[in-house]
């Protein structure tokens, strides 16, 4: 009841008044799939990216936090392989700090801010974690790199694509991302 | 024999052109047919007796008749042109056994009967209850147009009760006594104690103040010393601020009227949307009915009474 006056409240808003550099859809109609977009942050290694989240409203909302993954394959200590992000604004009390006075505006620019400022001491990839901490130029060249290959909208490559098109490269996303797993290696889980 | 009598009853107000009472008829024709074997007829008799006082209390205060002949509608306009409608349920044994009627007032509706009593008589009776209630509407109607009604939503004129606003989630609800409807009647501030309290004590000490020669409303603004915000000069969305939790005004027919006490919050939220979230916490605690948990937006204490306590006691409005 209370989770589909919001929503459409939410996406009302969003669509008029989004957040500097975020944009966020329904991906399909009466649904509870979102669709959002974060632009990488200036002087971050995300610069010049576009990544793409995934949106799921679960049923209790907004008694229960959005459930949200990043689908473009983003190298950073709190966001492991499988797009999930280690916020605590995503998780409930006494866990996480997710309360019904945040929304899904506040949660993505809690994520971009997350991107600008990982925080190494709650990490989700350990191994990337420590490298931010004792190894940052490493980290930074990585993070710059997989933004190049994986968030960088290349102009010929957006022209070609109509919006049907649009489907296959999220499809693609993921399937990127699982060949990427094996990219980084002994990722240990430390965050929940 | 039924036919009969629906076909007398045709005849009659061929004349009249009361297209509306012509085409139930028609229908009732239909209907009838079908109906004779199940349906015991009654005598002719009550179908002249029905046309004879109908005509003499005047066909167009007939507003409707159903397909048995035993539910009219009347109309009836009181003194200030509102528009009343009396329902009257003839019995069986119609005129020795009392018509049933009923009404949208906000006092019981006795009507005397005897055998010898006809439709017209119960009209006036009505029309004479009506010119009692005159002052009663006379108040309530002058604070549905100046001020902004948050419930009922749609008030009938049975409705005694009105809750007004006075401010950002600031209201007042009202109970018109409908015998002394210019008496000061019954309030409850509803709101943020930070902002009600004032109110509150406004009310008590200038009480004496009232004057049953003028208009609740008048008595109201003078005894509170303030202005209620109306149609004409705000915006219904300029005070009637949503709820934090599901991002509407009304749910199901609730309104956001639990209000964070923290005079810098003052976050409204509904009763059982707060409820909702604060039961999941396990830093709330719950006292009798009540629950007690952080405010979602300013982290302060604040707390709601349980859903099913609520029920019980009875929602306000």
């Amino acid at each position: 009841m209370q989770r589909n006056s919001r929503l459409k409240r939410e996406l009302q808003l969003l669509s008029t008044e989004p957040p500097p550099g975020v944009s966020c859809w329904q991906s399909d109609d009466n649904t509870g799939e979102l669709k959002a977009q974060i632009v990488g942050g200036v002087d971050t290694p995300y610069e010049g990216g576009v990544f793409t989240l995934e949106i799921t409203i679960p049923e209790r909302y907004p008694f229960e936090p959005p459930k949200i993954r990043f689908l473009t394959p983003i190298y950073h200590p709190n966001i492991d392989n499988g797009g999930r992000i280690c916020l605590d604004a995503l998780k409930l009390p006494p866990k996480g700090a997710w309360r019904p006075s945040l929304n899904i505006s506040t949660v993505l620019s809690s994520i971009q801010l997350l991107m600008a400022e990982p925080n190494p001491d709650d990490p989700l990839m350990a191994d990337i974690s420590s490298e931010y901490k004792y190894n940052r130029h490493v980290f930074l060249e990585k993070a710059k790199r997989w933004t190049e290959k994986h968030a960088m909208q290349q102009t010929k490559e957006m022209g070609e694509m109509d919006t049907e098109n649009k489907r296959t490269k999220s499809a693609v996303l993921s399937h990127k991302r699982e060949a990427l797993s094996s990219e980084v290696q002994n990722s240990k889980k430390t965050c929940f | 024999q039924m036919i009969l009598a629906v076909d007398l009853f045709y005849d009659v107000l061929i004349d009249d052109e009361w297209i509306y009472v012509k085409e139930t008829i028609t229908t009732h024709r239909c209907v009838s047919r079908k109906m004779m074997e199940r349906r015991a007829p009654l005598p002719p008799q009550h179908y002249s007796t029905l046309i004879s006082e109908l005509e003499s209390l005047g066909w167009d205060k007939l507003l409707s008749i159903d397909t048995q002949f035993s539910t009219l509608k009347l109309r009836a306009n009181d003194r200030s042109g509102r528009l009343h409608v009396l329902t009257v349920h003839l019995k069986p044994k119609y005129p020795t056994e009392a018509p049933e009627c009923s009404a949208d007032l906000p006092v019981p509706l006795i009507i005397t009967w005897t055998p010898q009593s006809i439709l017209a008589s119960i009209y006036n009776q009505f029309l004479a209850l009506l010119e009692s209630l005159e002052e009663f509407w006379a108040v309530l109607d002058e604070i549905d147009e100046r001020t902004w009604v948050l419930e009922p939503e749609k008030p009938t004129r049975g409705e005694t009760a009105r809750r007004i606003a006075i401010g950002n989630n600031v209201s007042m609800k009202l109970n018109v006594d409908p015998q002394h409807p210019r008496m000061l009647p019954e309030c409850l501030l509803l709101g943020a104690e930070h902002l009600v309290t004032p109110l509150r004590n406004k009310l008590n000490a200038n009480m004496h103040l009232w004057n049953p020669e003028s208009s609740v409303l008048q008595n109201m603004k003078e005894v509170l010393e303030i202005e209620f915000p109306s149609p004409t000069t705000h915006e219904k969305s300029s005070f009637l601020a949503e709820c934090g939790i599901c991002y509407s005004y009304r749910l199901e027919s609730a309104i956001p009227d639990q209000v964070c006490n923290d005079p810098r919050c003052g976050q409204p939220f509904h009763q059982e949307c707060l409820y909702e979230w604060l039961r999941g916490l396990p830093s709330s605690r719950q006292s009798f009915s009540m629950v007690f948990g952080e405010c979602p937006y300013c982290s302060k204490v604040c707390y709601t009474l349980q859903a099913h306590a609520r029920a019980l006691l009875g929602a306000p409005l």
